[in-house]
């Protein structure tokens, strides 16, 4: 069974006689192993966290980027390769930033979020004339938070180029736990406040190591404040509401 | 003979060189026509003149009296026409009365083109000179430069081709006046509609063995629409800045003022008015 | 109009082929490519409270020639159907039709994709961006055309985007643009804006008050522009045959045609 299809893991654009593309396959087993990040859509806006897995005392916490923006309205958070994150995050930058130049007006949520997908579906061998950028599909997926005229708005976007709008929505080593206590813990009428709480209080059940204000990081999307990570501060403010144990 | 005075064209040409634009001269960017028939000639203009895409008059007159049995319509630069026309005109009358005879079609060509060939095409007239002379018709046309046509039908100007196509496709031999008047007629509308350089009416001028017939306005199918708008302002409406008033005294000091008799009002010459 | 005057040896034609004269060799001739001519015409465009209305000429010109009486220059943008009867955009070029056919096509299928793309009608704002960006994407080769873009602002006012052919905008109360700009501009000052009009006996000089900025029915403008045409008609050669005129309200836009002097 495995012999017969490690056969058509070399031609990665091609497919089993199953139906089935490994490599992408694959590319979504890569994102099970990372570090967990929670994305929950309010009413007021959007909230970003993930656990930032600090492997080492000496590890300066500051220097892991799990959550960064993409435009003033857009912002979001990774699980996975970050490597290849850097180049989709990149990439939905220009977009934006030539959304604004061409028309004047920020680039909305759901377009950012296909424009990111449209990159992710661009490995293997480059179609005629083109210059192929990658020789495999990207091994991360991202949580894209933003706030545009149709409000707050929360995006999954995956390896293999689908995207989903969710409520709430958990990705990464921890996300099976992390779903299901969100489904049982969302409702429409949540607060900001309450959605920092909850993004906290999952990631704090599916975490392995102790949570505290340093190993976990929030940011969150509105309309008066765009996207905006948290400053030590308001992090340790958070994390002081959190019920405990 | 009034001769040119040329003593600003080394200034000019300087200033030309320099960049300095030469100033637009009034052209008659035009349709003239000319049509032999039997027992007389009719020529027939438009009455645009215009100063590069502007319309500077849109009722020109482009029929020039040269004598009482001979005309003349021009196309090219307004002045020049007007001038050459005139000149050649009283020169004419001149000859005639030093002969004692009554001018030819053929002597006002030739003076004509001596007249605008000695001036090199510098002198921009372009002209259709007919008439009925004691030689029976004449019909010509002169170019700037100075040659000539001697031909049944003539056309000249800008809309010389669309005249002409009427022309070629209508013209015959052995026409009353009224269908040459009628031909002419159709030759200067081919070139008002589809000259953007000819526009408004026609003008037609007959002239037989006993008598010269001016048609101004012979056609007019442009006339203007009427505004949908009345553009009359309320007395008051421009801001006056300053006013002076000069006393009856004063004024007194250059002209002569008299009283109107009791209940006389002066009128003017009588002006359209866009109401 | 020339675009090449490539003939080998002289820049004209000679009496007889015979006498064409011979060139030395290896003389350099300098050659000429234009590739632009002015097809003539105006464009008038003036905004409302809750309503715009675009117009030009229909008469397509070059020299002292008529091309052709029937050439619209004011053109519907985005629409959904091949007739764009849906469209809430009009975009009005004059200048080289050639050009203006050019940037009319591009305008409206970039209008077209961004619905598909984004989910929602381009607004007049970000379409009148987007025009400056593509004029400006040929700084040193423009399109030889001055446009104005026109629809309903996120507000529901009328709104008027004027431009210069490498896409310097502005939004404006009114703007004509073409061969008899310069003679519809200032009817325009006086009877949209009301420049030098002050209200009788309101003061002395300088004093006075001016004239009120009432905003204008749809009626008034419309006999405006008509009025507009029919005396740039009167002055300019390039001007004439037809109107064509397009209203936009709420309710879509109303496209009227209205004839004009041929001669």
């Amino acid at each position: 069974m495995f012999i017969s299809r490690s056969e058509y893991d070399r031609g990665i654009n091609t497919f089993s006689p199953e139906g089935r593309l490994f490599q992408v396959e694959y590319s979504l087993e890569a994102i099970k192993l990372g570090s967990t990040a929670i994305g929950v859509a309010t009413g007021g806006g959007v909230v970003l966290g993930v656990e930032k897995r600090v492997t080492s005392t000496l590890l300066e916490t500051s220097s892991v980027e799990k959550i960064v923006e993409i435009d003033r309205h857009i912002g979001c958070a990774m699980s996975g390769l970050q490597a290849d994150a850097r180049s989709m995050v990149e990439h939905a930058r220009v977009e934006s930033q030539n959304h604004s130049f061409n028309f004047n007006e920020p680039l909305r949520v759901e377009s950012c979020t296909q424009a990111i997908c449209d990159l992710a579906l661009r490995f293997g061998e480059g179609a005629d004339g083109e210059e192929s950028i990658m020789s495999r599909p990207f091994g991360v997926a991202l949580l894209i938070a933003g706030y545009d005229e149709d409000g707050p708005q929360l995006y999954h976007a995956e390896p293999s180029g689908t995207f989903y709008r969710y409520d709430a929505k958990a990705i990464g080593s921890g996300s099976e736990g992390a779903q299901a206590e969100l489904q049982n813990e969302f409702h429409k009428s949540l607060t900001i406040e309450e959605a920092e709480t909850l993004v906290l209080k999952t990631l704090k059940q599916v975490m392995e190591e102790k949570l505290d204000s340093k190993n976990v990081q929030l940011a969150s999307v509105t309309r008066e404040k765009g996207f905006r990570i948290y400053t030590d501060e308001e992090m340790a403010k958070v994390v002081e509401r959190l019920p405990a144990n | 003979m009034p001769g040119f005075d040329f003593s600003n064209h080394t200034r000019n040409a300087a200033l030309h060189a320099r960049g300095v634009p030469l100033p637009k001269a009034t052209s008659t960017g035009t349709t003239i026509v000319g049509c032999i028939f039997d027992g007389g000639v009719v020529i027939a203009a438009d009455t645009r003149a215009t100063s590069g895409p502007i319309v500077a008059d849109k009722n020109c007159e482009k029929l020039h009296y040269i004598a009482p049995q001979i005309w003349c319509a021009g196309a090219g630069t307004a002045a020049d026409t007007e001038f050459t026309t005139a000149l050649i005109s009283s020169q004419l009358e001149l000859h005639s009365l030093s002969t004692g005879r009554k001018p030819r079609v053929v002597t006002c060509m030739t003076m004509l083109k001596q007249h605008l060939f000695r001036y090199q095409g510098h002198i921009g007239a372009y002209l259709v000179v007919a008439g009925v002379d004691p030689t029976g018709v004449g019909l010509f046309t002169v170019h700037a430069h100075g040659s000539t046509d001697k031909l049944p039908y003539v056309t000249m100007g800008s809309g010389s081709l669309a005249a002409m196509s009427v022309f070629e496709t209508q013209w015959k031999s052995k026409m009353t006046e009224q269908e040459a008047v009628t031909l002419a007629s159709n030759a200067i509308q081919a070139g008002i509609f589809n000259d953007l350089g000819s526009g408004s009416n026609v003008d037609v001028a007959v002239i037989t063995k006993d008598k010269t017939t001016l048609k101004r306005g012979y056609v007019k199918p442009n006339e203007r629409s009427q505004k949908q708008k009345s553009y009359i302002f309320k007395r008051g409406t421009t801001a006056v800045l300053n006013e002076k008033i000069i006393t009856r005294q004063e004024i007194s000091k250059y002209v002569t003022v008299s009283e109107l008799e009791g209940g006389e009002t002066a009128l003017g010459e009588k002006m359209d008015l866009d109401v | 109009m020339t675009m090449f005057s490539q003939n080998p040896l002289m820049n004209g034609p000679n009496y007889s082929f015979s006498q064409t004269p011979t060139m030395a060799s290896g003389a350099n001739k300098e050659h000429s490519f234009y590739p632009y001519t002015d097809n003539g015409g105006s464009t008038l465009a003036i905004s409302g409270n809750d309503f715009m209305i675009m117009a030009g000429d229909t008469r397509s010109t070059s020299g002292y020639n008529i091309n052709t009486r029937y050439s619209p220059k004011v053109f519907k943008i985005g629409g959904t159907t091949s007739s764009q009867d849906d469209a809430t955009l009009v975009l009005s070029v004059v200048g080289f039709a050639a050009d203006g056919h050019a940037l009319k096509e591009k305008l409206d299928a970039i209008v077209k994709m961004y619905r598909y793309q984004h989910g929602k009608p381009m607004s007049v704002k970000a379409c009148a961006q987007r025009l400056s960006t593509i004029l400006y994407g040929k700084r040193f080769f423009p399109y030889y055309v001055t446009a104005i873009l026109g629809g309903l602002d996120e507000d529901g006012k009328g709104a008027v985007y004027s431009y210069d052919p490498v896409g310097s905008y502005e939004r404006e109360q009114c703007r004509a643009a073409g061969a008899a700009a310069s003679l519809i501009m200032p009817f325009l000052d006086n009877q949209v804006n009301f420049k030098n009009q002050y209200i009788p006996g309101s003061g002395e000089g300088h004093a006075l008050v001016e004239r009120a900025k009432d905003p204008l029915p749809l009626v008034v403008v419309e006999a405006l522009v008509k009025d507009a045409f029919d005396s740039a008609v009167e002055r300019h050669i390039e001007v004439g045959d037809g109107l064509s005129m397009m209203l936009i309200t709420k309710n879509g836009i109303e496209e009227k045609f209205l004839p004009l002097k041929k001669d």
